[in-house]
């Protein structure tokens, strides 16, 4: 890897947010599982798995599938965050495998949120 | 209840019956050997909790006698009698790392102080040890290439510490010595540490290590139910290990899983939102 | 007047007609005059009502259903499907951007809308392992800025100005502590971090070292450059494996990126930042601890002066700051000290981490602005709590703090506000306690948490947190005495005016808030032997009220010692000899029907008399005995 420059800096910044926010990245959907360790107690690995697996089954190629750290609600982990292309993200919790089959299937593959999982929608305010 | 198993070694009659005489009324079981080739015979057969023996005898010597039992129990607690103490044994028997001298004739209410003492040193957890299949020569050589990896870096006692416990399982005293001898530091300076930090253990480790989280947010969801049940389900203390050695329980500080209170985490994985009732259900599928 | 079926209102309004919906109308009453709807469904041009992104929209009555983007092409299905087979064609309808489900709104929701994300911005947002994201989202943008632009002093400025207090705990001022080691002259300093999150209930730094590892990262780099220091340690916990993993991760991807080691960003600023994994020692906590540890010893504090900053780890000027104060950082260097300061109260500034949990339905980790009430953090932005339970007191500070009762739920969270009530804001850990806590219990917990982490120096915290723990078991164990209140007040004093650390200063603290706020559950243990709470086993009586059974036989499946009798319909009850006060029954009754009753209750119980009776007997008996 080369070393950065202060300029190297913002030149990456500009590339990844562009596919971060998924317009430029040439991909339809974003999952996000959110594993810090209260996720992975309390299951996100499985959902991790089971959305690979869905994945793979489905023979699909442009959804980017993605960890992070804890989103903050404990209780109602584990949690993960569906976004699609031009729309808003939703949260959903609680999950189980199951769950997060369906979620696959309604919500990524027909792009119809999973109303019965969800806790939200849209993102959190950062300043 | 037996207080504990001592063997006294002497060539003197006299002093075993005495021996006897103090310790048995006060619930010590004695077994007493007149040389001490008959302490090494009853040695092999039983278990001890204490060795007293004399330092001249004919044949083989008390020096010599210890010497050959802690080959075999690096561990076990030795308490040396002798009439004519010379600089010279006193210095071989602390080497072989006596707790205590009886210089003769002493008093029952001495003999009776440095048994008690004994007993005290070994429920303590300072003493029983080591399981010698846990020091093995492979294990010594694993662990000088942990030491050699941190030699001259400052402050690496404790990482050397917390690899050598990952590696071994928990720190016995021999293992504190080994690191103490090659890292050029004092034995003691290595046990302060050890003792200081609920990360490191002198006990061993059950074949699945159970670990009942003790963070407030537990305690508030019925943490202590948990050990209680655990600990009265597997027949063992906290701090403790099964008498198969298929368990261990421990409680530890807080995981920082408080969402899952209250949490309970067997080898690696974590448990979270246990119910206390049921929580011996948990150990099912580690069986 | 004709009277129709039906009526369409079609947008004749500018942007719709441009849309075509002249076309669209005529197409509509050329094709309900095919089918012979002419006189059935009634076709209005209305004005433009706004939907002009969506036009041509309409609008059908009765059923008041919206369709838009209308084309010619669409006519035909509609009034098949609609106006002849009454099925609205859902394809056309309209779809509110965001509302077209019934999934509530982040904004919407309490827990959300209430935080300030500024430590936690990249909470859920950014792949803790990769460096690329968190650049992505302005990261490292404050450490060029800071590096390139900015002089030591100038950023000690900021950081002074901003008013951003330590977030470890005792909330000394960041920008001092900097100020104080730029000033001591010294070849080598050392810029320390402290992940030794201790206090039992707190998991705020565990959450920014695995969700955002790279902001500490950056955070310390800036904090190097004000100081001048080379080298950096990161002390974590080693129960916290995965921040361990993810931190590790971030620092090599950092240094194969230029961001660490020699010369950073091209700038000819050079540091070194490594991971020390601590071995769990709660008094590493403590600043002086935390250096002895590093350094391979035991961790037991020193005296100040000097401080740290002047000789800390192996004698060389350190700072050390807590996680989310580094997290804190960046955001204050890019934004600047009014930004930060615009949240928050004038000596608390910005926003602070809590980790919410305990008897509370969301659990969780939130960053409020500094100066919320309690209350709103419980109720709105923790849900309150949960099975209909009641609030009883909120634990703030761990083993350092204190419990906080309802009547002080409308304190502000500040620094000045939490110390008032005898509490601390501490490091952010925020549990709550409802009615089946005993109070006396819970301070007991936390003694024997300091007990035990005493690391034994001062002999005032090694020996008297033990023998307030002593005689707090005592109380919990039905051998209380009326003076004990008073000798654990007066052991608390001197060992708060006697310890050397924080660790021993603070620790009576869980005590003399409970004696102070539930005075009357350490009077009912002592006085009575009554533990009301029934988590005291020794001081209580489990009994069932048979008038308020309803006898669904709930308690009796709980019960795991079968201490309960009782068929359907038949009122239950407890057999004394074998209950071992585990609570189950208490808790599972749904008509509030189990009681608990002072220990002495237990004996006359044994009697097989249902426990109405009993009481009633005693008090009758009672009051003939008063009238005699």
């Amino acid at each position: 890897m080369p070393r950065l420059t202060v300029d190297d800096l913002k030149r990456i910044k500009e590339e990844y947010k562009a596919a971060f926010t998924l317009r430029e990245g040439g991909q339809r959907a974003k999952i996000t599982v959110h594993m810090g360790t209260c996720g992975i107690a309390a299951g996100a690995r499985k959902i991790m798995e089971a959305i690979i697996d869905e994945i793979n089954k489905n023979n699909i190629k442009d959804v980017i599938v993605t960890t992070s750290g804890c989103a903050g609600l404990c209780s109602k982990e584990p949690m993960a965050t569906v976004e699609i292309i031009n729309e808003a993200p939703v949260k959903y919790v609680l999950l189980n495998e199951e769950k997060i089959r369906k979620i696959f299937k309604e919500h990524v593959i027909e792009g119809k949120a999973a109303e019965e999982y969800a806790l939200a929608v849209g993102s959190e305010t950062a300043y | 209840m037996v207080k504990g198993n001592i063997l006294a070694v002497d060539d003197e009659q006299i002093i075993l019956r005495s021996c006897e005489r103090i310790l048995s009324p006060e619930g010590y079981k004695v077994d007493t050997a007149t040389s001490a080739r008959e302490g090494l015979d009853l040695l092999g057969k039983n278990n001890y909790d204490l060795i007293i023996t004399d330092i001249k005898m004919p044949e083989m010597d008390g020096i010599e006698f210890m010497r050959q039992v802690r080959t075999k129990n690096p561990d076990i607690n030795i308490v040396v009698i002798t009439g004519y103490p010379s600089q010279e044994s006193i210095k071989e028997a602390l080497s072989l790392r006596i707790i205590d001298y009886l210089p003769k004739p002493f008093s029952p209410i001495h003999l009776l102080e440095v048994a008690g003492h004994a007993m005290e040193l070994k429920k303590k957890g300072a003493a029983p040890e080591p399981h010698v299949e846990d020091y093995t020569d492979e294990v010594a050589a694993k662990l000088d290439a942990i030491i050699a990896k941190y030699k001259n870096k400052p402050g690496s006692l404790i990482p050397v510490l917390q690899e050598s416990q990952e590696l071994v399982g928990y720190l016995p005293r021999v293992v504190q010595r080994h690191i103490a001898k090659n890292l050029k530091i004092p034995v003691s300076e290595v046990h302060g540490v050890v003792s200081f930090y609920s990360f490191f253990t002198m006990k061993p480790k059950g074949k699945h290590n159970v670990r009942v989280c003790l963070g407030t947010a537990c305690y508030v969801k019925g943490a202590e139910e948990i050990i209680k049940k655990l600990s009265g389900g597997l027949k063992v203390e906290v701090g403790g290990i099964t008498a198969d050695k298929s368990f261990s329980l421990e409680t530890v500080r807080c995981l920082g899983a408080c969402g899952l209170a209250p949490v309970v985490v067997v080898d690696k994985d974590t448990h979270g939102s246990v119910n206390p009732v049921k929580a011996m259900d948990l150990l099912k599928e580690y069986e | 007047m004709e009277r129709y079926r039906a009526s369409v209102m079609l947008c004749g309004g500018t942007g719709c007609i441009a849309g075509n919906s002249l076309k669209v109308r005529n197409a509509l009453v050329e094709e309900l005059k095919n089918r012979e709807l002419e006189n059935e469904i009634n076709v209005v041009m209305t004005g433009c009502n706004g939907f002009c992104a969506q036009g041509p929209v309409m609008t059908v009555y009765p059923e008041d259903i919206f369709y838009e983007k209308v084309s010619v092409n669409d006519i035909p299905v509609i009034v098949e499907e609609h106006f002849i087979k009454g099925r609205p064609v859902e394809r056309l309808m309209y779809k509110e951007p965001l509302k077209k489900s019934t999934i509530p709104l982040m904004k919407d929701i309490p827990f959300f809308s209430l935080q300030v994300l500024r430590a936690l911005r990249n909470k859920g947002l950014v792949d803790p392992e990769k460096i690329e994201e968190y650049i992505a989202r302005d990261g490292y943008q404050a450490a060029a800025k800071a590096l390139t632009e900015m002089t030591s002093e100038q950023i000690i400025n900021e950081i002074k100005k901003s008013g951003l207090r330590g977030r470890g705990g005792a909330g000394f001022p960041t920008g001092m502590k900097w100020e104080l080691c730029h000033k001591v002259k010294g070849e080598q300093k050392y810029i320390l971090c402290n992940g030794d999150e201790g206090d039992p209930g707190a998991f705020m730094d565990r959450s920014i070292m695995e969700a955002d590892p790279h902001v500490v990262l950056e955070g310390m780099i800036i904090g190097a450059k004000a100081i001048g220091a080379s080298k950096g340690y990161i002390y974590v916990r080693a129960e916290y494996p995965l921040a361990v993993h993810r931190l590790q991760l971030a620092i090599q991807q950092a240094k194969e990126n230029g961001l660490l080691g020699e010369n950073i960003l091209g700038t000819g600023f050079n540091l070194d930042i490594e991971i020390y994994q601590g071995a769990g020692a709660f008094v590493c906590g403590e600043e002086t601890a935390l250096m002895r540890s590093l350094e391979g010893k035991r961790g037991m504090p020193i005296p100040r002066p000097p401080f740290p900053a002047q000789k800390g780890l192996w004698g060389k000027p350190s700072v050390l700051n807590n996680v989310e104060t580094f997290a804190n950082i960046p955001q204050i260097i890019i934004n600047g000290a009014e930004w930060y300061k615009s949240l928050g109260t004038e000596k608390s500034t910005g926003t602070k981490v809590f980790a919410l949990s305990g008897a509370i339905n969301n659990i969780g980790l939130i960053e409020v602005p500094m100066g919320i009430p309690l209350r709103k953090i419980i109720y709105d932005i923790g849900g309150g709590i949960p099975k209909g339970r009641k609030f009883k007191a909120v634990q703030l500070g761990g083993p350092s703090g204190g419990c906080i009762p309802e009547h002080l739920l409308d304190t502000p969270v500040t620094y000045e506000d939490i110390v008032q009530t005898g509490a601390i804001v501490g490091s952010g850990g925020m549990v709550v306690m409802n009615d089946l806590n005993c109070m006396v219990s819970v301070a007991k917990f936390f003694l024997e948490f300091t007990t035990d982490e005493s690391c034994g120096k001062c002999p005032p915290c090694r020996i008297g947190t033990t023998v307030m723990l002593d005689l707090l078991t005592n109380i919990t164990e039905g051998r209380g005495k009326e003076e004990d209140m008073e000798i654990l007040q007066d052991i608390a004093k001197d060992i708060i005016s006697t310890s050397l650390c924080g660790l021993g200063q603070t620790a009576p603290n869980p005590v003399l808030t409970t004696i102070k706020y539930f005075r009357d559950e350490y009077e009912s243990h002592i006085k009575d032997k009554w533990c009301k709470t029934g988590v005291c086993k020794d001081l209580c009586t489990f009994y069932i009220d048979e008038e308020k059974c309803k006898a669904c036989g709930v308690c009796k499946r709980v019960c795991p010692q079968n201490a309960i009798s009782g068929e359907k319909k038949v009122p239950h009850r407890i057999k004394q000899e074998l209950c071992i006060q585990c609570r189950s029954c208490y808790e599972a009754c749904k008509f509030d029907s189990v009681n608990i009753g002072p220990v002495a209750l237990r004996e006359i119980l044994k009697e097989d008399l249902p426990a109405q009776e009993i009481l009633r007997n005693m008090h009758a008996a009672a009051l003939a005995g008063k009238e005699e």
